[in-house]
């Protein structure tokens, strides 16, 4: 490779010895002899780009292998493995074989695995960086296979990691009640902390707006010029008293006159300034009275944090329902949850320009902006998919169809919902029928997914009930899932049937206490399932709800067992509450009292002087003008 | 102490090469891009393709590549913030970035990223300041001390090392 300019053969080189005497070499000397390219170049250059294709050749698809599972892994916040992948440039085609997606939620199990996978590309696309699917074929998948190796926990920083972060997280949120069946005679005394009781809290809090309320009112009371403007008017009435109208002449009366105008004036801004006084009293009243019944409402939760401190057995079936099948459904829910908001984030509405975090490398990543133009390809797009896949074994083993239409990174774009249904028809094993559906609506400002998922004669799992040494094995039965995301706004629906409950006994049985065995004995007679499980409200704070047919089951039971003997200790506890907020709180609800009944003392007093005052003006101007003149 | 040797090597082959000033200065200012910006990227190819095309140093572009690596890497932030202005903050531009990231092969060079965005600028910044100030530096020490450095002992072991030996082999 040339290091310098080329030199003509036979020419003198460019750069000597300075000459004797002389100067720097001279720039302008050599210029004639400068020729722009230097042909020469092009022959390294070609090499340069055969060695390259060589490499490419020879590595590119390990390379392009090892980019898919990055990025694949970064964008599913779970591992992806690809054991083959060859990319063929000239009919731009990519055969991916042996891709396995690790299941996010447990490490030990792969949610997907596909042996083939082919792609077809459009290739104009690929010259914007824009990736669009005109086929795409999928063979033999298996779903929910165990892994040789546990899937590696994807390092933190990208969307999808973070996303599994918050949603479980979002799952911890839950108060999912604990079924417990301690005995009654158990509970001798109730130590509660005060410091714990947020009723307590709330009353001490409310203590101090009292004061502060009381102190405002009291300050913009006597901010009000009441005495001054009644001495005013006074002074006023007596200069004027005994005064007769004649001896004043016209001047003098009609002076007199607008004196006491002037002074009635005062009286009625007065008024006015106690009327909004009197009103702000009342709402400050209101207000706090408003705290007193927040105080209440605390010391209802306050009761059930304490019977859950000594563990009181609840009747209400809810309650139950929730401690029997409150972690089941919130895992499921979570998950569906989870792509949800995963393909949110793929699938953004809107033609803003999106920043991502730029491709990994030695130097900064920076941040990458996708610009989006009205009427162009967007980054990604599969138009449309159907999918035959037989899965050859594990429990959903059999034949499955399914359909992906118009997945995009730029749903604006495309203007459309995406679409995808996977269905399955096929008995003899764990899963008769199963059928999932879902709408993911980007296209409009208020992104709405849909999924719903119905699965018929499924071997449903067995879950372990809380606090007693059982198993419930529903059997085969169907359950149902649909999930509403509209906006920031979750509705999801769970149910599960079974007509073949059987139970199973822990193989590490322990002795059970009395409520233990007369709860499992009800338990255990019951020979169907029925539940029904609702996650709604705002994604950040959505509320749990449960009914079943066993909660109602146990509760009734418990109710008829120790019923009388779980009253008085809710009794106690309550008595307990009661004594340790009503310390508290006592002395609060009579500042607040107290605190009304001043301002409601101190603006009757008030009124009571500027009317009487209002009255004797009156009086005055009435005598001047001998009754054809009336105040306003 | 063998990278170190070796920018010596290189330092001196440029410096004592039959290139003009000019000719160095534009393979510094150059390879300079090839530092201050992420590698594997589009425009880098174009730098290399200039490089080797170009009458200009390609000695001098491989060197001022390797010292402006650390330089680059130093600067990242101040590209990164560079190129968030240009991208997101300043809004008039964005029909220009739009219609560039939807345009085959424009797309291919990856100015939607704020760092390879803000590298390019400051490399195209400072072309004309890189080029005019190593071609001055060129000159200066080819008039002040050049020769004394040829006829040094130290310049003599280093050109008689295997490396520089190397380099003669390939040169034209």
């Amino acid at each position: 490779m040339s290091t310098a300019g080329s030199v003509r053969s036979g020419d003198a080189p460019v750069y000597g010895p300075p000459a004797a005497g002389g100067g720097p070499p001279n720039d302008q000397a050599m210029k004639p002899r400068l020729a722009i390219f230097r042909w020469k170049g092009i022959i390294p250059l070609i090499l340069g780009l055969a060695l390259v294709a060589t490499v490419w050749l020879l590595f590119a698809d390990r390379l392009l292998r090892s980019s898919a599972e990055e990025a694949g892994t970064r964008a599913l916040g779970t591992e992806l493995d690809v054991a083959t992948l060859h990319f063929d440039l000239v009919h731009t085609s990519i055969q991916l074989n042996g891709v396995a997606i690790a299941d996010p939620f447990d490490a030990r199990r792969n949610l997907l695995e596909v042996k083939q996978l082919f792609v077809q590309l459009e290739p104009e696309p690929l010259l914007e960086k824009k990736l669009v699917i005109t086929r795409l074929t999928i063979g033999d998948v298996r779903t929910g296979t165990p892994r040789s190796t546990p899937a590696r926990p994807v390092a933190a920083g990208g969307f999808a990691p973070s996303a599994l972060h918050e949603m479980q997280q979002w799952a911890k949120q839950f108060d999912v009640p604990l079924l417990s069946l301690t005995p009654i005679d158990t509970i001798k005394s109730i130590a509660l902390d005060p410091a714990q009781l947020s009723s307590i809290k709330a009353a001490l809090a409310l203590g101090q707006r009292a004061d502060s309320t009381r102190t405002n009112l009291q300050r913009s009371f006597t901010s009000l010029p009441l005495q001054a403007t009644l001495d005013s008017s006074h002074a006023l009435l007596t200069r004027l008293q005994g005064v007769n109208v004649r001896t004043l002449g016209l001047t003098g009366a009609r002076n007199a006159v607008a004196d006491i105008r002037r002074a009635s004036a005062r009286v009625d801004s007065l008024k006015t300034q106690i009327e909004g006084l009197a009103t702000s009293a009342k709402t400050a009243g209101d207000s706090l009275q408003a705290g007193l019944r927040a105080v209440d409402d605390a010391r209802r939760a306050d009761y059930e944090f304490a019977k859950r401190l000594i563990k009181l057995p609840s009747f209400d079936a809810p309650d139950i329902g929730s401690a029997l099948f409150g972690k089941v459904t919130i895992d499921k829910v979570q998950q569906a949850v989870y792509w949800t908001e995963l393909a949110r984030q793929y699938m953004p509405p809107g033609l803003l320009p999106k920043p991502s975090p730029g491709p990994p490398r030695l130097r900064a990543s920076g941040t990458t902006v996708h610009f989006v133009r009205p009427q162009a390809y967007p980054r990604f797009l599969l138009r449309r998919a159907d999918v035959d896949v037989t899965v050859s074994d594990g429990p959903g083993r059999g034949k499955y169809v399914g359909a992906v239409q118009d997945a995009t990174t730029e749903p604006a774009l495309v203007g459309k919902p995406m679409l995808f249904a996977i269905q399955r028809a096929a008995n003899g094993s764990a899963v008769d029928s199963l059928r999932i559906t879902g709408t993911l609506d980007h296209a409009g400002a208020r992104p709405r997914d849909v999924l719903t998922v119905q699965a018929g004669g499924m071997e449903l799992p067995n879950f372990p009930i809380p606090g007693l040494p059982y198993r419930a094995a529903p059997g085969r039965g169907n359950s149902a899932l649909r999930l509403t995301l509209a906006g920031d706004q979750l509705d999801a629906h769970w149910s599960l049937a079974s007509g073949k409950l059987a139970w199973i006994a822990d193989s590490a049985a322990r002795k059970m206490n009395t409520i233990e065995s007369l709860v499992a004995k009800v338990l255990t007679g019951v020979p169907a399932l029925q539940m029904n499980a609702q996650i709604a409200g705002p994604i950040k704070a959505p509320k749990l709800a449960i009914n079943s047919n066993l909660d109602r089951v146990v509760a009734d039971q418990l109710r008829s067992v120790v019923g009388s003997q779980v009253a008085a200790a809710e009794a106690k506890v309550r008595a307990r509450v009661d004594s340790l907020v009503d310390e508290k709180a006592a002395p609060v609800k009579a500042k607040i009292a107290t605190v009304r009944a001043e301002a409601d003392q101190r603006i009757a007093d008030a009124r009571t002087k500027l009317d009487a005052e209002k009255q004797k003006l009156d009086a005055q101007v009435k005598q001047f003008s001998g009754g054809l003149v009336r105040l306003p | 102490m063998l990278a170190l040797l070796k920018f010596l090597q290189s330092l001196a082959k440029t410096l004592h090469s039959e290139g003009t000033p000019t000719q160095i200065g534009l393979g510094v200012a150059l390879g300079a891009a090839l530092g201050l910006t992420p590698i594997m990227n589009a425009h880098n190819l174009v730098v290399l393709l200039l490089l080797a095309v170009l009458n200009v140093s390609f000695g001098a572009g491989m060197l001022a590549w390797g010292i402006f690596v650390p330089v680059g890497f130093m600067l990242d932030p101040l590209f990164d913030r560079i190129g968030h202005w240009l991208l997101i903050d300043a809004t008039s531009l964005r029909p220009l970035w739009t219609a560039w990231d939807n345009t085959p092969v424009l797309a291919l060079t990856n100015f939607n990223n704020t760092v390879v965005l803000g590298s390019v600028i400051v490399w195209l910044v400072l072309f004309l300041p890189l080029w005019l100030a190593s071609r001055f530096a060129v000159v200066r020490y080819r008039v002040t001390i050049g020769e004394r450095v040829r006829e040094s002992h130290f310049y003599k072991v280093l050109s008689a090392s295997q490396f520089y030996n190397v380099y003669r082999w390939f040169r034209p």
